[in-house]
């Protein structure tokens, strides 16, 4: 009976995992072939593998520009979203003053808008302040939008460190600013890893903002970049394939990297 | 050294509600043990903090070694302390736990190491000094709490329940080893309880707190002896002192309470000649009333019906009613005491022992009026 069960929940494992792996392994093989051989055969194996077509992509496509702004822009948005963020988050859980709730009430729902309705404006102070078509104009942008989740998924993990803790740091002769830098945010590093994975990933693919805010081919991310295969009567689809595999590591990098090793370090010595 | 001097201190949280703490004056000797007893919600934590600088004084003075302390942070006032939640760092080890607080004043590498040896060393705790404090059992944690107070070797300790979230036999080794810790630092703690046991055990004295202020302050024994007020007689002692409503009638010089439908006459010492038809309050502790009557002593006899009996073993603990009375009696019996429910029994109060308390439930004693 027990093996029956095992058998089961195995296959529907199985099934799940090729149904969430499936695309990611088709485009993987499509980044290995031609258009033309896409075209010939939807689903068939890269056979012979165009590794070449990495080193056309990055060098010939101008890849790699797009990838150091990508990580310009990306790594220093989710470095000033979760500094910020975890201040602000630690600020609202632990101190008590007046109207505290109705920042949090504000910060929080600036989610309500959907992009569409903010873009335009956005768009015209970036003109006037000379940010339009920068990575810093894109990148404050970028942590404009993702503060208030951030601030949100930090505020709910801070506000169950017990304040004892906090009390117990005074009385060792810590300041405030000791005190978050010390104890609090090693102790949310769970919650912190959470948000610089989720805004990471979001900001890496992020498109709608980066297409209207930056025109420049020298300012462009990596999605940008991607669209640029994309053409109006045809699609260079082997080379859609190629840009979106370069895209895809450094999320799994950051992914393995933050899940792995730091959730699971630092879950263990967390507040019971 | 250090003498703790609490002036009046209060402490309003919300303008229009109730002080937490009001007009809390309290005078801590050097090397003294004080408890502040009192139910949940009675000020005695607030007041504790007050003292820490973890929380702001509305008014009155704190005052350490005769200088005022209110504007000094809490880690300028030398104070270490112990929380409820032993509120350990969880991202530490049990060593730099115990260290965080000696590297944040500058204290040399080989000082702190050999600090924090001694203190691992007095507490048992060498051989845990590289886990984190998951590792940890609930004694042992609360062992490093004590350690990371101990080991900054303060002027005054600060305990707030700190026994509370102990299992029972845990309960009793660490209280004892609090009150060898104490009799070996000669430090002056201030140690926050709701267990009466704790207070009675541990303090050099205690002070009882009710609706923020201080109800009554002394030696353990003397505060059980002789209570102040009501509050006190019914907080101390389990069960608690039964109090009954009498009134004093014209017999015996005003010395005689009539209880419900029984006149109880009571011995010179222990209240002074009352006015005819005042409303008072007759006390009597649990251990003060027998089955049999004594050869010594005042034992009046009381007819009682039996409500309860609740056999413990070593005694026995008789819930009764006098006639007349709603309120019930309590009697801490023998073990081999042989009572039923529902059954009528003569009981004897040792009116020697008992407690008369005015109007207002403040205690009579033989020198008032």
């Amino acid at each position: 009976m027990a093996i029956v069960r095992r058998s089961l929940l195995l296959i529907a494992l199985a099934l799940y995992t090729s149904f969430a792996a499936g695309p990611f392994v088709w485009a993987a093989m499509m980044s290995l072939r031609t258009t033309t051989e896409i075209h010939r055969n939807h689903f068939a194996f890269p056979n012979p593998a165009h590794w070449d077509k990495f080193s056309d992509a990055w060098f010939k496509s101008n890849y790699a520009v797009y990838f150091a702004n990508s990580v310009q822009v990306v790594v220093v948005a989710v470095l000033i979203l979760t500094v910020v963020g975890a201040m602000a988050a630690h600020c609202l859980a632990r101190y008590k003053f007046r109207f505290n709730r109705v920042i949090y009430f504000i910060l929080f729902s600036t989610i309500i808008f959907p992009p569409q309705i903010t873009i335009i404006s956005l768009f015209q102070i970036l003109v006037q302040y000379g940010l339009y078509n920068s990575k810093l104009g894109l990148t404050l942008v970028y942590v404009a939008i993702q503060l208030p989740l951030t601030i949100y998924i930090l505020e709910s993990f801070f506000a169950r460190i017990p304040a004892d803790l906090f009390d117990a740091a005074r009385m060792d002769g810590y300041s405030d600013w000791e005190i978050f830098w010390r104890v609090a945010l090693p102790i949310a590093l769970p919650a912190v890893a959470t948000t610089v994975i989720l805004n990471f990933i979001l900001l890496w693919n992020e498109f709608l903002y980066a297409v209207v805010l930056i025109t420049e081919e020298a300012n462009r991310t990596l999605p940008l970049g991607i669209q640029r295969f994309l053409g109006d009567t045809q699609e260079d689809v082997g080379m859609i394939a190629t840009g979106l595999m370069i895209a895809i590591i450094p999320v799994i990098v950051v992914y393995a990297f933050f899940s792995e090793r730091l959730i699971q370090g630092m879950t263990a010595g967390a507040v019971k | 050294m250090a003498v703790v001097t609490i002036d009046k201190l209060t402490k309003v949280y919300d303008r229009g509600h109730a002080p937490a703490a009001d007009n809390v004056s309290l005078d801590i000797a050097d090397g003294e043990f004080m408890v502040l007893l009192g139910p949940s919600g009675c000020g005695k934590t607030t007041t504790l903090r007050m003292v820490a600088g973890l929380e702001s004084i509305t008014s009155g003075t704190v005052s350490i070694d005769g200088r005022v302390v209110n504007q000094v942070p809490a880690k300028d006032r030398d104070i270490a302390m112990v929380f409820q939640s032993y509120a350990l760092y969880p991202h530490m080890s049990v060593k730099d736990n115990l260290a965080f607080g000696l590297k944040r004043r500058s204290v040399e590498r080989a000082e702190i190491e050999r600090r924090v040896a001694n203190v691992a060393g007095i507490l048992g705790l060498a051989e845990f000094l590289s886990r984190k404090p998951h590792a940890l059992s609930g004694g042992q944690r609360q062992r490093v709490a004590l350690g990371r107070a101990i080991v900054r070797d303060p002027k005054v300790f600060l305990f707030d329940e700190p026994l509370s979230n102990l299992d029972a036999a845990l309960r009793v080794s660490t209280r004892g080893e609090i009150s060898a810790l104490h009799r070996r630092l000669g430090a002056t703690m201030i140690y926050v309880t709701h267990d009466q046991v704790e207070a009675m055990t541990m303090g050099t004295r205690i002070c009882i707190m009710n609706g923020g202020r201080v109800a009554q302050v002394g030696p353990p024994l003397d505060v059980y002896r002789r209570p102040a007020n009501t509050f006190v007689a019914s907080f101390l002692g389990n069960p608690p002192m039964t109090l009954l409503a009498a009134v004093a009638t014209d017999r015996s010089g005003g010395r005689c309470l009539k209880v419900g439908d029984s006149e109880i006459e009571l011995p010179p010492g222990r209240c002074p000649p009352l006015r005819p038809g005042s409303q008072v309050t007759f006390g009597i502790r649990p251990e003060h009333v027998a089955q049999s009557a004594a050869a010594n002593g005042a034992m009046i006899p009381v007819e009682a019906e039996i409500v309860r009996v609740e056999p413990l073993g070593a005694e026995t603990i008789v819930i009764a009613r006098l006639p007349g009375v709603e309120k019930l009696v309590f009697a801490r019996l023998p073990g081999d005491a042989a009572f039923a429910m529902g059954e009528r029994r003569q009981l004897f109060l040792d009116c020697g022992m008992a407690h008369v308390f005015d109007g207002d439930g403040g205690a009579l004693g033989a020198g008032d009026t």
